[in-house]
C-alpha cells in the first residue's frame, strides 16, 4: 500500500473535533433556517461561536451558598459529550479501537451522566426555576428511558450485537433491511426520542423565555460566564451527537469513510455536517408547524414513542419482520 | 445470528399491517369525535391498499372487487353516515374517560404483546404467510376491544366495532386471501347492518340523554 493512511488515533481525534467544532455551526444553521421559516432574517450562521466567545470572556457569578458542584457540573457534562463521539460511527464505517470501549447502552449511560451532572448543578444553585427545570428534566428523562431501552433491544435483535457500527452496516447491506417494519418503527421511535431530548416542540420550546414551560433550558438559568458557555456548547454537542446517531446508525449511514485515506476521512466531515443540517431543518419545520404540548400531555407523546419502540421489538421478535 | 431481511412482499404487508395497528392506537387518543371517524376512514384506506397489494402479488382478481367494495363502503359511505349523525348531535368532544391516554396506551400495548405471544404460541411456520401481519391483526382486534371498553362515548364504541372489522379483514387478506368473494362481501354487509344499528343507538341515546357519553347509562332512571 503506497497510499498514506491515517492512524487510528488521528481519526478518533477527528471524530471528537468534528462534533466539538461542528456542533455550534449546525445549531446556527438551524436557528437561521428557523428564522427564515418564521419570516425573519434569522441570526447569522456563525452566531453560536460569537456567543460562546463572548460568554467565555464574561465573569462567572456563583449564587450564594452553592458549593463546588455548581461549577463542576458543567465540566463533567462537557467531558461526557466529548467521550460519546468516540463510541458511535461519526466519520467511519469501520470501528475504531476506542469504539469498542462501550456499546449503545454505554453511550446512553454517559449521556445520562451528563444530564445528571447538569441537573445537579442546577439544583445546587438553590434557585427555584433551575430546580424546577432540573426536576422536570429528570422526570421526563426517566420516562424516555424505556423507549431508548426498547430501541436498543430492537437494534440488538436485528444485528445480534449492541454495537452501533453493526446496525449501520446492517442498514447499508440491503434495501430489505431498510423497509423492514422493525427498523422503520425503531428509527421513528428514536426520532421522537431525539425530538424530546433536544428540547424541541412538541415537548419544549427551546427559544422561549417563559420559565414555566422550561424543561432542559431551565436548568442552566443560574449559570454565567465560562460554565454557562460550557453548558451551551455542551447542549449543541448533545444535539449533534443525537443527530449523528440518528443519521449514521438508523436513517442514512452513507457517505462515511470506508478506508483510512486522508481524503475520504476528511470528506466524511462535511458529509456528516451536511446531513445533520438537513435533519436539523426537518426539526425546525416540525418546530414551526406544531404547538407545544401541555406539560402533563408530554406523557402521551412519550407513550407514543414507547409504543413504536415496543412494536419494533414485537414485530421482529415474534413476527420475524 | 442476525435474521435475514424479509422478502419485499412480507415487508410491505407487515408495514401496512403496522400502519393499521398504529391508527387503532391513534383512535385511543383522538379527543375529537370527528377526528376519530377520519382515523377510521384512513384505516380503511390502508386496509384497501393492503388488499390491492395482496391481489397484485398473488394474482387473485376477485380481491380487486373486494378492494373496490371496501373502499366505497368503508372509506366513503360509513364515515359519511357517522359524520352526518355527529353533526346532528352537535357534540364534538368526547368526555373524559376513566383512564388517561398514556394509561390506555399502556394497557393497549399489553394487549398487543398478548396478541403477539398468543399467535407466536400457535407455531405457524410458513414461508408464504407473513406471520407478523397475522399477529398484528389479532392485536388490532384486541386494541379495538380496549377502545370499546375504556372510552365512554357511543362514537368510540361504534368506531371501535367498525375498526375491529378492519382487523379481521387484515387477517382474512393475509391468511385466507383465496376466501370466496361471497364470504368477504357478507362480512361487508354485516358491517352495514352494524352501522344501521349503531346509528339508531346513537340517535336514541342522544335523544334521551342529550349527550353521547355512556356514563349516564349506569343510572336506573334517565
Amino acid at each position: 500500500m503506497s497510499q498514506t493512511q491515517l492512524a487510528a488515533p488521528v481519526i478518533q481525534a477527528l471524530q471528537d473535533l468534528t462534533i466539538l467544532f461542528g456542533a455550534p455551526l449546525v445549531s446556527g444553521v438551524i436557528a437561521h433556517v428557523e428564522g427564515r421559516i418564521q419570516g425573519r432574517r434569522g441570526p447569522r450562521v456563525f452566531q453560536p461561536y460569537y456567543d460562546l466567545a463572548k460568554l467565555f470572556r464574561k465573569e462567572t457569578v456563583v449564587p450564594e451558598g452553592s458549593s463546588w458542584v455548581f461549577l463542576v457540573g458543567p465540566i463533567i457534562a462537557f467531558s461526557c459529550y466529548l467521550i460519546v463521539p468516540l463510541l458511535i460511527p461519526v466519520l467511519t464505517t469501520y470501528g475504531l479501537p476506542l469504539g469498542y470501549m462501550g456499546d449503545i447502552l454505554g453511550g446512553g449511560f454517559i449521556l445520562a451522566l451528563a444530564g445528571f451532572s447538569v441537573a445537579i448543578a442546577g439544583t445546587e444553585s438553590g434557585a427555584p426555576y433551575a430546580q424546577l427545570g432540573a426536576s422536570r428534566a429528570m422526570t421526563f428523562g426517566a420516562l424516555i428511558e424505556p423507549t431508548i431501552l426498547f430501541v436498543v433491544f430492537a437494534v440488538g435483535i436485528i444485528t445480534a450485537t449492541d454495537l452501533p457500527y453493526a446496525l449501520a452496516a446492517t442498514v447499508r447491506s440491503s434495501t430489505g433491511e431498510i423497509v423492514r417494519p422493525a427498523h422503520i418503527l425503531a428509527a421513528i421511535a428514536f426520532f421522537l426520542v431525539v425530538l424530546a431530548d433536544t428540547g424541541r416542540i412538541p415537548v419544549e420550546t427551546h427559544s422561549g423565555t417563559l420559565e414555566f414551560g422550561m424543561i432542559d433550558e431551565g436548568r442552566t438559568l443560574e449559570h454565567s460566564g465560562a460554565p454557562f458557555a460550557l453548558l451551551r456548547w455542551g447542549s449543541t454537542m448533545k444535539q449533534l451527537i443525537l443527530y449523528t446517531i440518528l443519521i449514521d446508525v438508523f436513517v442514512a449511514p452513507w457517505g462515511l469513510a470506508t478506508d483510512r485515506r486522508p481524503a475520504s476521512v476528511v470528506l466524511a466531515i462535511p458529509s456528516l455536517l451536511g446531513k445533520a443540517m438537513v435533519v436539523g431543518c426537518i426539526f425546525a419545520i416540525i418546530d414551526n408547524s406544531f404547538s407545544k404540548l401541555r406539560l402533563f400531555k408530554i406523557t402521551e407523546f412519550l407513550a407514543a414513542a414507547f409504543l413504536l419502540a415496543v412494536l419494533a421489538v414485537l414485530v421482529f421478535y415474534l413476527g420475524g419482520g | 445470528m442476525p435474521h435475514a431481511a424479509p422478502s419485499t412482499f412480507t415487508g410491505a404487508v407487515d408495514v401496512i399491517a403496522v400502519l393499521v395497528l398504529l391508527t387503532e392506537f391513534a383512535m385511543l387518543r383522538a379527543p375529537m369525535l370527528r377526528s376519530q371517524v377520519r382515523l377510521y376512514a384512513f384505516q380503511s384506506l390502508v386496509v384497501t391498499a393492503l388488499a390491492i397489494v395482496v391481489a397484485a402479488t398473488r394474482h387473485i382478481d376477485e380481491i380487486y372487487v373486494l378492494a373496490a367494495l371496501s373502499f366505497i363502503l368503508k372509506v366513503i359511505i360509513v364515515p359519511r353516515i357517522v359524520l352526518r349523525l355527529l353533526s346532528r348531535a352537535e357534540v364534538s368532544l368526547a368526555g373524559s374517560s376513566a383512564f388517561s391516554v398514556a394509561t390506555m396506551t399502556l394497557i393497549a400495548i399489553v394487549m398487543s404483546v398478548f396478541a403477539f405471544f398468543s399467535v407466536g404460541a400457535l407455531h405457524l411456520q410458513s414461508t408464504a404467510l407473513p406471520s407478523a401481519a397475522l399477529a398484528i391483526s389479532v392485536a388490532v382486534v384486541l386494541v379495538a376491544f380496549v377502545l370499546i371498553i375504556l372510552r365512554s362515548d357511543v362514537v368510540s364504541q361504534a368506531i371501535g366495532f367498525f375498526s375491529l372489522e378492519n382487523g379481521v379483514s387484515v387477517a382474512s387478506l393475509v391468511v385466507a386471501s383465496g376466501l370466496p368473494l361471497i364470504v368477504d362481501v357478507a362480512f361487508l354487509f354485516d358491517l352495514l347492518v352494524a352501522v344501521v344499528v349503531f346509528g339508531v343507538l346513537m340517535r336514541i341515546h342522544h335523544g334521551r340523554t342529550k349527550t353521547l357519553s355512556t356514563d349516564s347509562l349506569d343510572r336506573l332512571k334517565g
